[in-house]
This record gives structure tokens, C-alpha cells and sequence, in this order.
């Protein structure tokens, strides 16, 4: 009769490969996270996670990844994740690291706190800018975003252009 | 004489008995094991019994629990039976890992726990192997 609880942990994919994006799929994030749990936590750490794990959402433009697991063991999962070293997709592996950004209970508070955390990363990029050609693009984006309201209750995260 | 104007503590009578309740427990457990390799082969050497041991913990508890601080106190060669000693925190990670253990560089194996505890003094007497006359 309890109820189902799971956690949301957000996190961004850090590599210093460009190459490494084109291996953000949840088919790879996937197998490079249960692959770091089983090497940290082991068997029973894997069984563990693995009850309703899954991939939830990711965006490979900006690295984010939404990842969900049962509330008893969003700790293994957590402490696995800074053993994940690189991705592999299509034979091809590129080394990465997975910073933890956020853990929620809802995937409505993570996207709350994406939508912040983008709005930040934003205003840090415009500010750490190196060429006025550069700046224009940024703010030229950044004028044009707009928050329109949606009915549906699984709305989309706010519009950023892919900044390469 | 007593100073007057002082709270007095009313009298407590003498205790006949005291009962001390400890729940943080000790530090280690101890656990007398038995390794059981039915092939009439090599026995393994204390050295390759840790090993064993904390390959085990490695396989169902992953980086963290080859971490744990496992000990081999005695180990008899003859009977390949050990006393082992783990972290009050980690007995339960140790004693799965050893029950889940099947197979000693590809021999059939299986780990006996004969007795624990919080102290080591009680592995001195089993009264399982008492015998009445």
C-alpha cells in the first residue's frame, strides 16, 4: 500500500571531446551508468538500481540527463555516477564525466530547476564571452526566448537554441 | 549540618542490581568460517583465503565492499576453517557475500559460517560440538 516513490537525479555530461554529444542517447547513458553501479556497488547494487531505472530524458545540445531510480536506492546510484569515465555508442567512446546537478521526487521539481539552472548557464555565457560575434548570437537568442504557457501537464522545458 | 536553603535531591534508596542496556554495540564482529571444497585439490594459502574472501565481497558488493575492512585472525590450512573479523557496519554485507559464493578458481566451493559474534572470547567455546557423556 505505500506508495511508489522514486527519484529524479538531473545531471550534465562534462567532456572535453565535441565528439562525445553525438554518444548522448539513452541507450548508452543507460548501459555507462548501470555499468558504473555494478563496478562500485557490485551485484546486489545493480539488482538494486535496477528496479525501474530507466533514461527519462536527456538533450544531448546541452548534456542534460534526467535519470530515474526507486527511492530506497537513489544513494547507490549517486555515488556511482562519479565512476562513470565514458560513453560508447555505435563503436565508437569518447571519455566523459557526469556532474550530479539535482535530485527531486517529481520530474515537475527537476524540470523547476532546469529551467533556473538554464536561465544561469545563459547569463554565464554571455558574460564569459570572448568575441562580439559571439555575444550578438547569445543575445540574440536570449531575446527570443519566451515562456508560452502549455494546458498539457508534461510541458516542455523553455526554449535555448543549441549553443555550440 | 546541612546549609539550609539548598535544593535537596530526595533520597534515592541503594540499588539492589543494575541493568546497563548498550545499544551502539561493539566495535567488530567475529565469524568462525569453514571453506568446503569437496575436489580433494590444493588447499588455499592464507594469502589466497583473503583473497577469496574479498573477491567475494567484490562480486555482490562491487569496489565498496572489496573496501571493507575484512581481517583473517587464524586460518588452519588442514580443516580450512578461519576466524574473521569485520566491521560491526559490514557483517551483513560480509556474511551475504560469503553465503553467495560458489565456485574457487572454477571449484565448487561453499563457505560454513559455524559461529559469531560481537566478541571474540565466545568463539572460544560452540556448544553445538559439546558432547555429553
Amino acid at each position: 500500500e505505500a506508495a511508489l516513490s522514486r527519484r529524479y537525479v538531473l545531471c550534465e555530461v562534462v567532456s572535453e571531446d565535441p565528439r562525445c554529444r553525438q554518444c548522448i542517447e539513452d541507450r548508452a547513458v543507460g548501459l555507462a551508468v548501470r555499468d558504473a553501479i555494478a563496478r562500485v556497488h557490485g551485484d546486489y547494487g545493480l539488482a538494486c538500481c535496477s528496479i525501474s531505472f530507466t533514461v527519462k530524458y536527456l538533450n544531448a545540445y546541452t548534456g542534460t540527463v534526467l535519470l530515474r531510480c526507486r527511492k530506497d536506492f537513489y544513494r547507490l546510484l549517486c555515488s556511482a555516477l562519479p565512476f562513470v569515465r565514458q560513453l560508447e555508442s555505435r563503436n565508437q567512446r569518447y571519455p566523459c564525466s557526469l556532474h550530479t546537478l539535482h535530485v527531486g521526487g517529481t520530474i515537475r521539481t527537476c524540470q523547476k530547476f532546469l529551467i533556473q539552472y538554464n536561465r544561469r548557464q545563459l547569463l554565464m555565457l554571455l558574460q564569459n564571452c570572448t568575441n562580439e560575434e559571439e555575444r550578438r548570437c547569445i543575445q540574440k537568442s536570449l531575446l527570443s526566448c519566451s515562456l508560452t504557457e502549455e494546458q498539457s501537464p508534461s510541458g516542455d522545458e523553455e526554449d535555448d537554441d543549441g549553443i555550440e | 549540618a546541612r546549609p539550609v536553603g539548598r535544593m535537596e535531591p530526595p533520597a534515592v534508596p541503594a540499588a539492589t542490581f543494575e541493568r546497563r542496556v548498550v545499544r551502539s554495540g561493539a566495535e567488530h564482529h567475529y565469524l568462525r568460517v569453514r571453506l568446503e571444497l569437496p575436489d580433494g585439490g590444493a588447499r588455499p594459502s592464507v594469502a589466497q583465503f583473503k583473497q577469496l574472501v574479498v573477491s567475494a565481497l567484490r562480486e555482490l558488493h562491487g569496489e565498496v565492499g572489496a573496501a571493507l575492512p575484512v581481517d583473517v585472525l587464524t586460518y588452519e590450512e588442514k580443516s580450512l576453517s578461519a576466524i574473521l573479523r569485520v566491521i560491526s557496519s559490514g557483517l551483513v554485507k560480509l556474511w551475504s557475500a560469503l553465503t553467495l559464493l560458489g565456485f574457487y578458481q572454477n571449484r565448487r566451493c561453499a563457505f560454513r559460517v559455524l559461529q559469531t559474534s560481537p566478541f571474540l572470547l565466545a568463539l572460544s567455546g560452540n556448544s553445538r560440538e559439546l558432547v555429553l557423556d
